[in-house]
């Protein structure tokens, strides 16, 4: 199936969600070709393998509606008849733009797909991750959103190979008059081998100075349920769930966490899940491997000192 | 200023989802999706600055219409509601084809989202209408600030970026950011009398079709035996003897 896969860019070189999407692509053998969607430059993005394309955006301004018009061009150039993007805010966006121009209805939140013949069979992850969705997409061109740890990070070799494109500002582009970069310190949630996240049973914010105890401790990224991040005790970027991160650590550490379907999603599939909850009815011990029930605030204090 | 704000009913999220052939059920009762309540707030703070008309635009099985009430208590003008069985288990696309005519037809000069929606979280519909419409979309907005000038904050994968609303455009809102009001006694009642117009299926240019056919759903047993122990003081030996039979300390 010929195919064209939307890249980003992260730190200077493709993001994890493309390099899971190359993996699953070099398995099934597409014939595929990278087309990378970023603002900075000179990434080290380029294959002697496959023929990538670097969209390069001025960070300056919203015009990905432009690079849309670009890819639908080259979709319909090269009769490609699979485009796959990660589920991330430049990948829905894009994704989102295309369909309406290739009059194909994206399918979102795939974890896995098959192919057999001209057969693309998509699964997606329901019920907090207890049942599988599978659907055969008809349409001519078909438009997949994968979501991220759906499949192994491919460690196939970047080059500088690659050529890069512009794109030009059209009606629909609007300006950017400032730009906020988080700063990221400590162990990234997405590929920390420990995670520790926190929920509303930490019960106050002030609280949260155990989780970032252990954390050192453990050398663990921390996470948060959306209810605390709505709450503002921790940034988005930290919000594990179904709108938040997939991880998959092998250890995560549930502190609080009542385990809606919504935050399972994106922790259910760590290695050792163990977690700590004074209600013994909480939904999180149904996938917990280790189960405390208690009061989260008796039990870290004395985990941190006898680490 | 005219605005439209989408907002979906959907089954009680306190009862779990359950489906026939593929489609969620939905009973006659559905209520108004959570995540809509923060594109309903923009949209309410916008009218406050703009005096504008904001129409609530909703698809999908009406029943009692207690989600479409919940949107107008909270200060929305009057909705416009579409139901036809060509489409039902609607995909974004034609979900995106159907709201982006009925915004339309309330002349809206800014059609306001949730991000994703609890049910169907495709979370493409506002980039999908904004396409339709030919409006630029600044998504993933989770912040506004109303004071010359309207500034809109948006997430990014890296921290966050600010731009001026333009008169015309498509808005997607994070559960963030703002805080959805709560309708007093006196919205409740006023609501009552707003007007819900009924919108034809066939007054409407549809031109998207579905192209997902239905498989199978398959139950994955996680039924994990994991231990589980009530705390009696010493339960942090028990994790850290853990943390080291699993080699992770
Ligand atoms: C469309 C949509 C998307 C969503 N996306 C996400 C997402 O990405 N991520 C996410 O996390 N959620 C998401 N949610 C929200 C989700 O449904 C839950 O509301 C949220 O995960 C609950 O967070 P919580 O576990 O911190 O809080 P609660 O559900 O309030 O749970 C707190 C738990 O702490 C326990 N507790 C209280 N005090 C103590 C104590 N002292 N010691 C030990 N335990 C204690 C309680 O027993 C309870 O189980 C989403 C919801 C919707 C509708
Ligand atoms: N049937 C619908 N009626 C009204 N608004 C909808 C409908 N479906 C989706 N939306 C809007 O589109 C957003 C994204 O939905 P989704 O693409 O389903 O995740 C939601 O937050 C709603 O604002």
């Amino acid at each position: 199936m010929k195919s064209l896969i939307i890249g980003e860019v992260s730190n200077g070189t493709l993001s994890s969600g493309t390099l899971e999407i190359i993996t699953k692509a070099q398995e099934n053998n597409l014939d595929f070709k990278l087309v990378v969607i970023g603002t900075e430059n000179n990434p080290k993005i380029g294959s002697d393998t496959f023929e990538v394309i670097y969209v390069h955006l001025s960070p300056d301004e919203l015009s990905l509606s432009s690079a849309a018009d670009t890819l639908v061009d080259a979709i319909k150039t090269d009769s490609i008849e699979l485009v796959l993007a990660s589920s991330t805010y430049v990948g829905r966006d894009i994704s989102g733009f295309l369909s309406v121009d290739l009059n194909s209805s994206p399918v979102a939140n795939v974890i896995n797909f098959e192919i057999n013949g001209s057969t693309l069979t998509t699964t997606n992850s329901i019920d907090g991750g207890e049942s599988e969705y599978f659907t055969n997409v008809t349409s001519d061109v078909k438009i997949l959103i994968i979501r991220p740890k759906s499949f192994e990070a491919s460690d196939v070799t970047l080059s500088e190979n690659y050529t890069t494109s512009s794109v030009e500002k059209n009606d629909l582009t609007v300006n950017v008059f400032d730009v906020f970069i988080e700063e990221k310190t400590g162990p990234q949630l997405e590929d920390s081998k420990i995670v520790i996240s926190a929920g509303r049973g930490m019960v106050d914010v002030g609280n949260l100075k155990y989780i970032e105890e252990l954390a050192g401790k453990l050398n663990a990224a921390i996470g948060g349920t959306r209810a605390i991040v709505d709450a503002g005790w921790m940034p988005y970027s930290q919000q594990v769930g179904q709108t938040g991160k997939t991880v998959k650590p092998d250890v995560y550490i549930a502190c609080g966490i009542s385990g809606a379907t919504q935050h399972q999603v994106g922790m259910k599939d760590s290695k050792y899940i163990i977690a700590i909850n004074k209600d013994e009815e909480a939904p999180i011990f149904q996938i917990a491997d280790l189960g405390i029930v208690g009061d989260t605030l008796n039990i870290i204090p004395k985990l941190i000192e006898n680490l | 200023m005219k605005i439209a704000v989408c907002a979906k009913q959907i089954p009680d999220p306190a009862i779990s989802v359950t489906y026939t052939d593929g489609k969620i059920v939905r009973p006659d009762e559905q209520v108004l999706d959570d995540t809509d309540r923060y594109g309903i707030e923009v949209a309410l703070q916008l009218k406050e600055k703009y005096d504008a008309e904001v129409t609530v635009i909703s698809m999908g099985k009406l029943g009692t219409q207690k989600g479409i009430q919940q949107a107008l208590q909270m200060g929305a003008d009057k909705a416009l509601v579409i139901e036809d069985p060509a489409l039902e288990n609607s995909n974004s696309l034609m979900t995106s084809n159907i709201l982006s005519g009925m915004a339309k037809l309330a002349q809206a000069d800014v059609v306001i989202f949730g991000t994703e929606s609890s049910d169907g979280y495709s979370g493409v519909v506002p980039q999908q209408v904004s396409r339709y419409l030919g409006l630029p979309c600044i998504s993933y907005v989770k912040g506004i600030d109303i004071s010359e000038e309207t500034e809109l904050t948006r997430q990014t994968i890296a921290g966050s970026e600010k731009v001026i609303m333009p008169n015309k455009c498509v808005i997607s809102v994070t559960a963030s950011g703002v805080e959805p009001r709560y309708p007093n006694f006196k919205d409740i009642m006023a609501a009552k009398s707003k007007e819900v117009e009924i919108v034809e299926l066939s007054s409407l240019e549809f031109t998207a079709e579905q192209n997902q056919e239905f498989v199978e759903i398959k139950s994955i047993s996680s039924n994990k035996s994991g231990e589980k122990h009530i705390d009696e003081g010493d339960s942090f030996n028990l994790i850290i003897e853990r943390l080291k039979e699993i080699k992770a300390i």
